[in-house]
């Protein structure tokens, strides 16, 4: 049974058209990223999966049910943002000891081991935090929290490289020991590409790519020769992205439908074949306009 | 290890391949278990299900057995087959690359063998050094 249902799911604010037609289910016990350019309509999806937002049109079914205003999806889900209300009477080791008492599988030893690894002290309060230490606090409470559908939307604003590593790493560990259903939406696919399942790309609020990752990385290549030897593998993929370098050679990203022995042959006859990261691919693809920001500098 | 993000190779088939070289190189023998999904997954940072891709791998080709609610083992024949295998793709596949490659540099017949002699004693030396 799925854990989240969609279809046809649209959301307007004004004239403006954040989430448009989108359809898709999330199997349990899956990571998927959720991954768009910036006001692409990431997080308003997030929050009509986690009954925040009631949609235009569409339905959307968490846990089978519609989360609009329904406790037991309240009950099941955690939404771990940079906005996370929380008490400001109340230091940080109160809001860890209370915290037990809202999620049913609350990971207490997890919470406080987590929270000593980070530097953390009790006596502090949530809205004297640095940016990257509340970001880390809030995915503390994100994955001590064991819910069966955990949201992060965009956590990781203002930590360290360090800390973020850490934190993919705490989250693996902490899924495989409890296995739930994450989503994690993030700018920084290339950190997260291991370790997730399944990747749900959107743009301009609608559907672009809905697949597991290890596809994702055979779904493109990146080609780099002479003009006409490119030319001609051209004709036969669905190019992606073009780009001119020095006089006669050009790089070329195209959808992987090459045979091996095509690959073969094309390398044998001088052309560079490299893999196309996740991140570039998933920017030729939302990419709004052909070509990019040299045009804007290209015009006069 | 750590993996080669770099390169073309999906990550599971990464696994698969460290998985044989461990094979290859003795350091699981056969009807020895090998690494669950999770203590690979844990290994390279990688989702589990990834992971579990590359035993797949293996296990289709009957390099390993399922024992059930024990986990996977290294067949008997493994080793054997691993090596053919990698022959047959990969060395070949180098010679042909390499061929190629002095084709386009012009370097004769006599030449690339004795650079392939050269070759194979600095390897020899390097494994005596150690």
């Amino acid at each position: 049974m799925n854990v989240v249902d969609c279809s046809g799911l649209t959301k307007t604010f004004g004239r403006t058209t954040a989430v448009k037609n989108l359809s898709f289910t999330l199997a349990p016990n899956k990571i998927t990223g959720l991954i768009g350019r910036n006001g692409a309509g990431k997080t308003t999806l997030l929050k009509l999966i986690a009954g925040y937002l009631l949609p235009n049109a569409g339905s959307i079914q968490v846990f089978s049910e519609n989360p609009f205003n329904n406790i037991k999806v309240s009950a099941n889900m955690i939404f771990v943002d940079e906005n996370m209300v929380l008490p400001a009477s109340m230091n940080l080791g109160e809001i860890l000891e209370s915290a037990g008492r809202f999620y049913a599988h609350w990971d207490h030893k997890l919470a406080v081991g987590l929270f000593t690894y980070f530097n953390l002290h009790p006596g502090q309060y949530h809205s004297k935090l640095s940016k990257g230490m509340r970001s880390a606090f809030n995915v503390i409470l994100g994955l001590a929290a064991h819910c069966p559908l955990t949201i992060f939307d965009e956590p990781t604003i203002g930590m360290d490289a360090a800390v973020r590593k850490d934190f993919y790493r705490a989250l693996l560990k902490d899924f495989m020991q409890c296995p739930r259903t994450v989503i994690l939406s993030s700018h920084l696919l290339n950190e997260i590409n291991d370790i997730l399942d399944d990747l749900l790309l959107i743009k301009d609020g609608e559907k672009c790519l809905h697949m597991p990752i290890d596809e994702l990385k055979e779904y493109a290549v990146g080609l780099q020769g002479k003009e006409e030897t490119i030319a001609k593998m051209a004709e036969k993929a669905e190019v992606l992205h073009r780009k001119k370098l020095g006089k006669d050679s050009v790089y070329i990203a195209v959808r992987n439908q090459f045979a091996e022995e095509e690959l073969h042959k094309a390398r044998l006859e001088g052309v560079a074949i490299s893999p196309v990261a996740a991140d570039d691919l998933c920017m030729y693809l939302t990419a709004r306009n052909k070509g990019g920001i040299d045009d804007v500098f290209d015009r006069n | 290890m750590l993996l080669d993000t770099n390169s073309l190779k999906p990550i599971y088939v990464q696994i698969a391949e460290w998985l044989e070289m461990e094979i290859l190189n003795g350091n699981i023998a056969s009807d020895e278990k090998i690494y669950s999904q999770y203590q690979l997954a844990d290994m390279f940072n990688v989702n589990p299900a990834t992971a579990a891709k590359g035993l797949n791998i293996l296990a289709g080709e009957k390099l390993l057995y399922k024992k059930r609610g024990l986990g996977m083992f290294v067949s008997c024949h493994a080793r054997a087959a691993i090596r053919s295998k990698r022959i047959e793709r990969n060395l070949k596949q180098l010679v042909l690359e390499l061929v190629a490659e002095a084709k386009r540099l012009d370097v004769g017949r006599d030449d690339l063998i004795n650079m392939l002699i050269a070759a194979e004693l600095q390897v020899t030396e390097e494994e005596g050094s150690q």
